[in-house]
C-alpha cells in the first residue's frame, strides 16, 4: 500500500493532473475567437487588469458587496487554501518553521470549508441550487485539512520536502508512516479532481475576464 | 394556452407547440451549439458559463425578476441556467453519463423543455448577474444561448421573429411601415416640428452620399414620434449633412431581434444595416435612440462583418449629441427645462455599451435639475423591456413584466422623485409607458433627444 499511494500513485496524480490541466485550459485557449461580450467599465490597462484580478482573488470582492453573508466563510476557506499552498512551496524549498503557517492554513481552510457546507445546506437557496457534487466539493478540501491538522502533518517539514524531491528526481522513497500516507492520499485524490470539476474555476477565471467581461474593444473602439 | 412554468405565457400555443416532441430535436441542436465550428461566435463564453458556476448565489441577489418576484425559486438565476446545464451534464459529459445524481445531470422530458422554452423567456438578459459574478459566470448568456437552440427547432417569439427579423429583412422594417406611409409620416413630423418648436425643419429622406443616415428604431415613428422630431431638431441646429431613408433604399429600421434569440438573424440583419449604408453611400452610420441595436452595431459586429466591407463609421445618437454640446455646435439653455430629470441606463446601453457618460453630459447641460436614480449605471435594474419584452404582451405576459423587472423601477422613480424620466433606448420606452400607467405615477417619460431639443437656442 505504502509503495502504491507514495511510489505509483504520485506519477499517475501528476500526468492527470498536469494532463488534465493542459488538457482544460488548450480546450478553451484553442477557440474561434467570439463575437464582443463585454461587461463596461472594465479595467483596460494591463496594470488595472493585474490590480483587479489581485484584489477580487485576496478580498472575493464581489462577494462582499453583493451577497455578504457568505463572503467571511468564503474568505476563510481561500485564504486557508492560499496559506497552505505558501507553506507548501516553503517547504518544497527548505524553508522550516513554517508549521504554523501551514496549521493557520489548515484551520481557515476546514472551518471555511465546514462553514460553507452547513451555510449550503442550512440555507434554503442556496441547498435548492446544490447538487451532492456542490457538498462532495467543500467536504473534500475540508477534509485535507482535517487530516492533516489531525496527524501533524504540518510539523513534517522535513519528511515531506525529503518525499517531494524523490518524486521530482525520480528516486521516489516510499513514506514509512501510516499518517504520512493518509495525508499524500488525500492530497492525491483533491489534485486528481482538481482539473475536471467546477474547482478549477481558478483557472477559468482567466477566460472569464480576460476573454469575455473584460474583453479587448477599448471603450470608443 | 395551457400553464407549462409559470401563471404566464411569453410563447404562443403555434410557437410553443407544447404537445408535439420536441426532445430529440433540441438534443440534436444542442450537440451542434457546443461545436466549435457551428458555434463560433460564443463557444468560449457558452462553454465557460456551462462548466464553472460555482453556485454561490451572488447573482441571485442582483436580479430584478428574482427578487421583485419575492425571491421565488423558479426565477433563480442558477434554477434557469442549471436548466440547460442539467441538460448538458446529462448528455454531454462523461460524470453526467456515468454518475447522473451526484453532479445534478438529468433526463430531458418533453415537460422539461416546455417549462425551459418559458423560463429562458423571463430573464431579459440584463446582465445584472454575470457583472457581479466573482467567476464572471454569465447567466445571461446561457438563458441567449438556449433561445438559439430553441430557435433551431422552430421555436423563437413570432413578434421577435415571423413578425420580427424576418419582415423586417422582407419589407425594410418590423413595423411593416411602407414608403408611402414612412414620406408622409415624415412630413406630419415636419409640420409637428414647426407646431411644437416654432421652427422650420426639412427632414431629408433617401439623400444619397450625406455625412449622417440617421436610422431609428421604426417603432418610434408610430409609437414614440417625439424622440424622432427631437433628433431631427437637434440635427437641424447642428447644421450638418444628414437624412433619414425609406424602405425605398433599404432597410430603414435600426432594431436586430436577432440580438435577443438567434445569431443566425443578427448577422441577416446587420448585414441588411451594412447594405443599406453601403448603397447609400454615407460617411456615418447614426444609431437611433436603440440599446440593443448599439450592441449589434457597434459590437457584435466587429467580428461578424471585416472592416474593410464596412466603410462607414457608426455612432450612437448619443455620442454625437454629447459632442456637438461639448464642441459648441449645439447651444443649449437649461432653463427650458425645469422639471427634475433623471435618466434610466438601458442596459445595451450602459452595461453593455458602455455609454454611461454621454448621456448625462447631454442632460445635464440641457436640464436644470438633474437627479440620479439609485442605483445606477453598471448596477442599474434593467426596466424589464430587453430582449424583447416590451413588445411582448401575450399570455398575461404584460403582468408577469409589470409585477417583477416593473415593480422595481417603479419604487426606483417614486424614490427619485422625478417628474420626467429620461430614456434612450425604445424597448425601455415601451416598458416605461406600460409601468407609469400599471403604478399610475406621477412621472413621464422623453427620449433625450426630446430633453435636448427642448433646450436647444435654435
Amino acid at each position: 500500500m505504502a509503495f502504491f499511494i507514495g511510489v505509483i500513485l504520485p506519477y499517475f496524480t501528476l500526468a492527470i493532473f498536469v494532463g488534465g490541466m493542459f488538457y482544460q485550459l488548450a480546450r478553451l485557449a484553442r477557440v474561434p475567437l467570439h463575437l464582443h461580450w463585454e461587461l463596461f467599465p472594465y479595467p483596460e490597462s494591463l496594470g488595472a487588469q493585474l490590480g483587479e484580478l489581485v484584489s477580487e482573488v485576496v478580498s472575493l470582492r464581489s462577494i462582499y458587496r453583493h451577497k455578504r453573508k457568505l463572503w467571511g466563510r468564503s474568505l476563510l476557506m481561500h485564504w486557508g487554501i492560499y496559506l497552505q499552498v505558501f507553506w507548501l512551496i516553503m517547504v518544497l524549498f527548505g524553508g522550516r518553521g513554517y508549521a504554523w503557517l501551514g496549521m493557520v492554513g489548515g484551520l481557515a481552510c476546514l472551518s471555511g470549508a465546514l462553514s460553507l457546507v452547513l451555510f449550503r445546506y442550512v440555507d434554503p437557496e442556496m441547498r435548492r441550487i446544490s447538487t451532492p457534487a456542490d457538498y462532495l466539493n467543500l467536504l473534500l478540501v475540508g477534509s485535507v485539512s482535517l487530516v492533516a491538522l489531525l496527524t501533524g502533518f504540518y510539523f513534517q517539514e522535513a519528511a515531506f520536502q525529503r518525499y517531494l524531491w524523490g518524486i521530482l528526481s525520480f528516486r521516489p522513497v516510499p513514506p514509512s508512516t501510516g499518517s504520512f500516507l493518509l495525508n499524500l492520499f488525500l492530497i492525491q485524490v483533491f489534485l486528481l479532481v482538481l482539473p475536471f470539476g467546477r474547482m478549477a474555476h481558478f483557472a477559468a477565471k482567466y477566460f472569464t475576464y480576460h476573454k469575455v467581461k473584460w474583453g479587448e474593444v477599448r471603450r470608443h473602439a | 394556452m395551457r400553464k407549462v412554468f409559470d401563471d404566464y405565457r411569453a410563447l404562443a400555443d403555434s410557437v410553443l407547440r407544447p404537445d408535439e416532441p420536441k426532445v430529440d430535436k433540441f438534443l440534436a441542436a444542442m450537440a451542434r451549439s457546443l461545436k466549435k465550428k457551428d458555434n463560433w461566435t460564443f463557444w468560449l463564453p457558452y462553454v465557460l458559463s456551462l462548466d464553472y458556476c460555482m453556485k454561490c448565489g451572488t447573482c441571485a441577489e442582483v436580479c430584478p425578476v428574482y427578487l421583485a418576484s419575492g425571491r421565488q425559486e423558479i426565477y433563480h438565476p442558477v434554477a434557469r441556467s442549471e436548466m440547460l446545464r442539467n441538460v448538458y451534464r446529462r448528455y454531454f459529459t462523461l460524470g453526467g453519463k456515468l454518475w447522473p445524481s451526484l453532479i445534478g445531470a438529468k433526463d430531458l422530458t418533453e415537460e422539461g423543455l416546455n417549462a425551459l422554452a418559458e423560463s429562458f423567456y423571463r430573464c431579459t438578459v440584463c446582465r445584472r448577474c454575470a457583472y457581479v459574478c466573482p467567476v464572471a459566470i454569465d447567466n445571461g448568456l446561457i438563458v441567449r444561448e438556449g433561445r438559439k437552440i430553441l430557435d433551431a427547432i422552430g421555436i423563437a417569439p413570432d413578434e421577435l421573429k415571423d413578425f420580427g427579423t424576418q419582415l423586417q429583412v422582407k419589407v425594410g422594417n418590423a413595423t411593416n411601415i411602407g414608403v408611402a406611409a414612412f414620406r408622409d409620416i415624415v412630413e406630419f413630423l415636419e409640420e409637428d416640428i414647426a407646431d411644437s418648436w416654432g421652427v422650420q425643419v426639412k427632414i431629408p429622406v433617401d439623400k444619397k452620399g450625406a455625412e449622417y443616415l440617421v436610422m431609428h428604431n421604426a417603432g418610434d415613428y408610430l409609437a414614440f414620434p417625439e424622440t424622432v422630431m427631437g433628433a431631427a431638431v437637434v440635427f437641424h441646429a447642428a447644421g450638418v449633412d444628414w437624412t433619414l431613408n425609406s424602405p425605398a433604399t433599404g432597410v430603414n429600421d435600426v432594431v436586430n431581434y436577432g440580438v435577443f434569440f438567434s445569431d443566425v438573424e443578427l448577422e441577416k440583419v446587420v448585414r441588411a444595416h451594412v447594405k443599406t449604408a453601403i448603397d447609400l453611400g454615407i460617411k456615418t452610420f447614426v444609431i437611433g435612440e436603440c440599446g440593443h441595436a448599439f450592441e449589434a452595431l457597434k459590437y457584435l459586429i466587429l467580428r461578424l462583418i471585416p472592416e474593410k466591407e464596412r466603410p462607414f463609421e457608426i455612432k450612437s445618437i448619443l455620442e454625437l449629441e454629447a459632442q456637438w454640446i461639448q464642441e459648441g455646435r449645439l447651444k443649449v439653455d437649461p432653463s427650458r427645462n425645469t422639471e427634475v430629470v433623471t435618466y434610466h441606463d438601458s442596459c445595451k446601453l450602459g452595461r453593455v455599451g458602455g455609454l454611461y457618460e454621454e448621456p448625462r453630459l447631454i442632460l445635464k447641460a440641457a436640464c436644470q435639475d438633474f437627479r440620479e436614480l439609485q442605483p445606477n449605471r453598471e448596477m442599474s435594474l434593467c426596466c424589464g423591456g430587453g430582449s424583447g419584452f416590451a413588445i411582448m404582451a401575450k399570455g398575461d405576459f404584460l403582468k408577469f413584466r409589470m409585477e417583477t423587472y416593473g415593480k422595481l423601477k417603479a419604487q426606483q422613480l417614486l424614490d427619485v422623485g422625478a417628474d420626467v424620466v429620461a430614456l434612450a433606448c425604445s424597448n425601455c420606452k415601451g416598458q416605461f409607458r406600460e409601468i407609469i400607467n400599471y403604478y399610475r405615477l406621477p412621472v413621464r417619460f422623453a427620449g433625450v433627444s426630446e430633453v435636448l431639443a427642448k433646450a436647444l437656442v435654435l
